[in-house]
């Protein structure tokens, strides 16, 4: 079976054939940029985005600082506290009435007790503007 | 034109009458507006003395001596104006405030009459004073008899406080006793079961001795109170406490009396 025979090589003499360099230009006005060794070069290219996104997240963390230091002060727990809710008080649909479910008598107590309800919700247990004044009743003119 | 004229200045006349005497009407609001006023004239004259008896006490000289007496007299007179206002303020509010006893509200209108007319004679005997002196001997009479005056503030203080609590344990009585009557009477004609009615009636009945219980605490506090105590106002705290605690009593005895309307315009 004939067989091939490889001819001995060694790949580190093997010479490299440089990429051909396509010439791209950008034109602004009288300049004339080739960007060409940019794009193509991949050790270039690779440098670009490595800066490019290390100062962006250079640019990021700056701006982040600048956000926690200029961030407002944070509102009082009293006041981040919400509006207190007022219960509406539930009542249950009677869904079988009983003979006395329209008897005036029972329904002007029942009227009676919701103004009563209003009035022990309503009052005022501490008066706190009726408070004792606060007097300095202590006058000497002795050094302390 | 001359013939109307009589009746014009008249009716003019009728009309300003009127309007006088209603300005005139002093009720507490009116009261606790004078106090407030005086109390911020206290202030400023308070803050005034401070300043001059500083002075005094640096410099030590007759001028300043005489501003310190000054500033010391118009503070007192002041404070005198204060605590008068203030009690009769206090007198306006137990007139005006119902479930207090005709006789406890007359006990506690002739102490605090006693009281202002104590101040009012201070307040007129300050401007007698000679020196500086004087005026603090003055001052020193006042701050023993504040101590007095402070024992019947709180008691009124609390007075106020258990005749609402009085007044709204009245309704709520009178509304148990029309339901006690009616449970009765559905009772009788045997028409719908009075059991679980009547339980809430107990209930009810029960919030309503613990009420009383806490109101009688209350005021237990307060009488034992003495006027060289430095701890009147937990005293006093300790008896709002009594009172709110009864107050949330009631709460629950209205509560259980509206179960009971409940249950009786329920069917079995």
């Amino acid at each position: 079976m004939p067989t091939e025979k490889i001819a001995d090589q060694t790949f580190e003499e093997i010479p490299v054939a440089e990429e051909p360099v396509e010439e791209k230009y950008f034109t602004f006005g009288k300049f004339k940029i080739n960007f060409a060794p940019l794009v193509c070069c991949s050790a270039i290219k690779q440098k670009i985005v490595w800066s490019v996104g290390g100062g962006l997240a250079g640019l990021l963390i700056v701006l982040l600082i600048l956000a926690s230091l200029l961030k407002k002060p944070s509102v009082s727990p009293k006041q981040a506290q919400p509006a207190t809710p007022t219960p509406t008080p539930f009542e249950e649909e009677i869904t079988s009435p009983s003979i006395y479910a329209t008897d005036s008598a029972i329904l002007k107590i029942e009227a009676d007790l919701k103004t009563i309800d209003q009035d022990l919700q309503s009052t005022d247990l501490k008066e706190v503007g009726l408070n004792p004044p606060v007097l300095d009743m202590e006058v000497k003119f002795e050094e302390e | 034109m001359k013939r109307f004229l009589p009746i014009f200045l008249f009716t003019l006349l009728l009309f300003y009458s009127f309007t006088l005497a209603h300005a005139q009407e002093f009720d507490f609001n009116r009261a606790y507006d004078d106090y407030i006023y005086t109390y911020s004239q206290y202030r400023v004259a308070h803050s005034e003395y401070v300043s001059a008896k500083q002075a005094y006490l640096n410099y030590k000289t007759l001028t300043s001596k005489t501003e310190a007496q000054n500033k010391t007299l118009k503070m007192l007179e002041w404070r005198d104006e204060v605590i008068k206002t203030y009690l009769t303020a206090l007198r306006l509010k137990l007139a005006e405030t119902t479930g207090i006893s005709n006789y406890e509200q007359n006990v506690l209108y002739l102490k605090l009459d006693s009281e202002v007319s104590w101040y009012i004679k201070h307040h007129d005997a300050l401007s007698s004073a000679g020196s500086l002196e004087d005026l603090v001997d003055s001052a020193g009479e006042a701050q023993s008899k504040y101590q007095e005056t402070e024992v019947l503030i709180y008691q009124a203080l609390e007075t106020i406080l258990s005749g609402k609590e009085t007044a709204l344990r009245q309704h709520l009585n009178q509304q148990m006793e029309s339901l006690k009557n009616k449970i009765a009477e559905i009772r009788e004609k045997g028409d719908k079961k009075t059991t679980v009615a009547e339980r809430w009636l107990l209930e009810a009945e029960n919030r309503l001795t613990r009420s009383q219980e806490k109101q009688s605490a209350a005021q237990q506090i307060l009488t034992k109170i003495k006027p060289y105590d430095s701890n009147k106002n937990q005293s006093y705290n300790q008896a709002q406490f009594a009172l709110e605690e009864s107050h949330q009593y009631l709460k629950e005895a209205n509560l259980n009396l509206r179960e009971l309307i409940r249950e009786v315009k329920s069917a079995n």
